[in-house]
């Protein structure tokens, strides 16, 4: 697809996905039951959850990408991983920042070093380093290169985080959707957490384009620098 | 790319305002009673407003740099 089709396509998928947050929002406020335990504080779900989905989605998006640019050595491949890992971190900030938020009202506690809140944080530094990594070489090839180890390591964080609540004692709590017995949440609040997290993977897929033309239009711009040199 | 600049210009504002409305409204109407237990031991509005506000700011944001960051290498690609 030319840039300015993968223009129009994020472009659409972008709105289509802002208006979905706005109803996500609208439903959460308006629609759905609050939860007998929690109250209110458990309307963060809406968010947190879907948020924690987005991000996996990117940073596995960007190890996938990052592997095959290892294997095939194709640049468009590259440029897929680092638009993937720029959506990741802002999917897992929001995850990261809605949690400690949760936190406060369920635990006591913003934070506390449990295995999943540990494993999610470890991610979060690996994929800064990605971006540390790609910069921090003279030769940019290199950098490439080593940034994408870097991207498929951070990404084997991914299971870890999801089983922790499993395989160690958490505070966190267990998965209410992904599991054997199939999900234990009512209907309202399945309905409205499978709504959102078909919103943000949207938000994210429009804003992932935009950022793939974008750096389409870079490479461009370096391709004719490097010509007039 | 200014036609992109343009409408983001005019989405996200409209898509904050839509988000501020509802949060007003929410506080005004009232949600379902929590439980007696709920009621005693959370603080909870607050956080969920912050929350909230906290993902459309970090979309926005990234949305907005992208934008910017369009409009520049179109601007270099035009020079």
């Amino acid at each position: 697809m030319a840039t300015a089709g993968i223009r129009r396509a994020g472009l659409a998928l972008t709105i289509l996905g802002l208006a979905g947050l706005v109803l996500v929002y609208w439903l959460s406020f308006f629609w759905v039951s609050t939860e007998m335990t929690q109250g209110v504080a458990q309307r963060i779900f809406y968010v947190h959850v879907p948020a924690a989905w987005t991000s996996f989605l990117a940073f596995g998006l960007a190890a996938l990408t990052s592997g095959m640019y290892l294997w095939l050595r194709d640049d468009r491949l590259d440029r897929a991983a680092v638009c993937a890992a720029e959506g990741g971190m802002v999917f897992a900030t929001i995850m990261l920042t809605t949690g400690p938020l949760w936190g406060k009202i369920a635990w006591g506690t913003f934070w506390t070093w449990e295995p999943r809140l540990t494993f999610t944080l470890l991610m979060w530094f690996i994929f800064l380093g990605y971006f540390m990594v790609r910069s921090s070489t003279e030769d940019p090839e290199k950098g490439k290169r080593f940034a994408a180890v870097v991207a498929i390591v951070g990404a084997l964080d991914i299971p870890f985080i999801h089983l922790s609540v499993v395989w160690f004692r958490s505070l966190h709590p267990q998965p209410v959707v992904l599991k054997p017995e199939g999900p234990t949440l009512p209907g309202d609040m399945l309905t409205l957490l499978l709504t959102s997290l078909t919103v943000f993977t949207v938000l994210f897929f429009g804003l992932f384009l935009l950022r793939y033309a974008l750096e389409g239009l870079r490479s461009r711009v370096e391709l004719s620098a490097r010509a007039t040199v | 790319m200014p036609r992109l600049r343009r409408a983001m210009r005019t989405l996200l504002p409209m898509a904050l305002l839509a988000v501020a409305a509802a949060s007003a409204a929410a506080q005004d109407m009232g949600l379902d009673p929590p439980t007696e237990l709920a009621r005693q031991s959370l603080r909870p509005y607050w956080h969920v407003f912050i929350a909230y506000t906290i993902a459309i700011l970090l979309v926005a944001a990234w949305a907005g740099s992208i934008a910017k960051r369009l409009a520049d290498v179109e601007k270099r690609l035009g020079e």
